[in-house]
């Protein structure tokens, strides 16, 4: 454990001193969040004002509702996308193999960089539900914590465990990532990023339910905009129990036999 | 009686099969054709010795290096470094062989040079401290001191080269795999790391050694054997002063 805090730390250390080269690119995106947010309080004050009944089991706090759906899908497109991206832009650069080289086992490797990318995720949406909360009026008063305390842990998990099939998937065909794009579109038509799920028919609900996102959105909403209990949301901490132990073990498998795949082929050093 | 082999190959063969294209796939054909790269490779080096390996490009140096770095699995065959399978010798495989690649894209490009150290060096689980110590030794060693805290973008090919070796030294390795390592250096700057790998990195402290090779000069500088491929079969196994004979020169 002790090895793998200080590879995480040594990576850390390493994006940090990367990040300078990109100051330009680091303000656009920072600009692009503060557009986003500002293009979702106005998008709440048209459809708020509508007072939509499908908003009402939210508090019918559509910008609560808005911020929350984003910070899930980007959640998601972090632990689903990260370590597949991170793979493929290591064997283009030539890194991964002089990586595996060392005795670092592969999961420690591979493993650094998905969890800074939830850490930088998780630093994100505190500072976005914070600037919400200050500059543009998001009520947080009901958040129940403990609940959202519950459910991170089950989250991560389940979104690593499609990461990891990702990035599997992402090895053996050398192309980026089907898992993430057909997940991703998935997720973002039925998880309810946008819009409730109560407005799709009963058949599409149906199939919304089979994705992680939709489960953790209801929890997240659920916890931060009505205070909801962990019982109060069983159904989905139930859902996401599931998803996290079937796809973390199926993604670790998939990912173990990709690795094996590339040491067999030699493509560890090229894509 | 003589000490156990530090590096033993026996009977290495390794076939790629290339994905096929989409009209081969639609035919059910999900593999191109076979490409042989080594085929019943046998050797064995003894401890302290510096093999090196000539052939053509293509003659099969890279795979064989790599195999026996446990980088690339064989389809046939044993490869053993210090005792250990090649294949299933997982960590401690790994910190009695060191891999170095002449290939310049192995380190991340939007740092200095420390700082891939540092991370190499912890990737091998030294802790901070061990590696902030570690690596000035080394980049000191490599000549590197003075241009540490430059981006490795900003590195010249011999830089590289020098970083490259720093990294393949941090974990202090019994046994060493280079992989061209003074590809594309200028004639002065080969030398001199020739020199500096034969003097200092693997006679003083004992170490054993592969060294592949395309250029005679290289191989008569550093080794004390040399492992000629051709079309990926071991066709001599000879003294450095055969080269020219054997490559046909």
């Amino acid at each position: 454990m002790t090895w793998f805090v200080r590879v995480m730390l040594a990576f850390i250390r390493r994006e940090l001193s990367a990040l300078g080269g990109y100051r330009a690119a680091f303000i656009i995106r920072m600009l692009g969040l503060v557009m986003a947010v500002a293009s979702l309080v106005f998008l709440s004050r048209f459809v708020g004002a509508a007072a939509n009944p499908h908003l009402a089991s939210y508090g019918s706090n559509y910008l609560g509702f808005m911020v929350l759906g984003v910070l899930g899908a980007e959640f998601q497109q972090v632990g689903v996308s990260g370590l597949a991206q991170r793979i493929r832009t290591s064997q283009m650069m030539g890194t991964l193999e002089a990586e595996i080289a060392t005795p670092a086992p592969p999961w420690m490797v591979l493993g650094a960089p998905p969890m800074y990318e939830f850490g930088a995720a998780a630093l994100r949406s505190a500072a976005y539900l914070i600037a919400a909360t200050l500059l543009l009026g998001l009520d947080l008063t009901l958040a129940n914590w403990l609940t959202v305390a519950l459910a991170i842990p089950l989250v991560v998990a389940a979104f690593s465990g499609l990461g990891l099939l990702a990035a599997g998937t992402t090895m053996l065909v050398r192309r980026l990532n089907p898992v993430a794009m057909v997940i991703g579109s998935l997720s973002f038509f039925l998880s309810g990023v946008l819009y409730p799920v109560t407005v799709l028919p009963d058949w599409l609900r149906a199939v919304g339910r089979l994705l992680p996102l939709t489960h953790t959105l209801a929890v997240l909403r659920g916890a931060l905009l009505v205070g909801a209990s962990p019982a109060a949301l069983a159904d989905s901490f139930v859902a996401l129990m599931i998803f996290a132990g079937v796809l973390a073990p199926l993604g670790a498998a998939v990912f173990a036999f990709a690795l094996r795949r590339a040491r067999t082929d030699g493509s560890l050093s090229h894509y | 009686m003589s000490a156990a082999p530090a590096v033993v190959a026996e009977g290495l063969s390794k076939v790629f099969r290339p994905p096929s294209g989409f009209g081969e796939m639609l035919r059910g054909r999900f593999h191109g054709r076979p490409i042989p790269a080594l085929t019943q490779v046998s050797f064995s080096v003894g401890p302290g010795e510096i093999v090196c390996v000539m052939g053509p490009n293509g003659a099969g140096k890279s795979t064989l290096v790599r195999i026996l770095g446990g980088l690339l699995l064989p389809s046939s065959g044993i490869a053993r470094v210090c005792g250990v399978d090649a294949q299933t010798g997982g960590s401690a495989f790994r910190r009695r062989v060191a891999f170095v690649v002449g290939d310049e894209r192995s380190f991340h490009y939007r740092v200095s040079g420390r700082a891939n150290l540092h991370y190499f060096a912890a990737l091998h689980g030294l802790s901070a401290g061990e590696a902030r110590r570690r690596a000035a030794a080394l980049l000191d060693r490599v000549g590197l001191t003075a241009a540490a805290d430059r981006r490795y973008q900003e590195y010249s090919r011999g830089m590289r080269q020098r970083l490259a070796l720093a990294r393949g030294l941090l974990a202090e390795p019994e046994v060493l795999l280079l992989d061209e390592p003074t590809l594309g250096l200028d004639p002065r700057g080969a030398r001199d790391l020739r020199a500096f790998l034969r003097d200092d990195v693997i006679r003083k402290p004992g170490r054993t050694a592969i060294v592949c090779s395309n250029d005679p000069s290289e191989a008569r500088a550093l080794a004390d054997r040399v492992l000629f491929l051709e079309a990926g079969k071991l066709h001599a196994d000879a003294p450095p002063d055969r080269i020219e004979a054997e490559l046909g020169l």
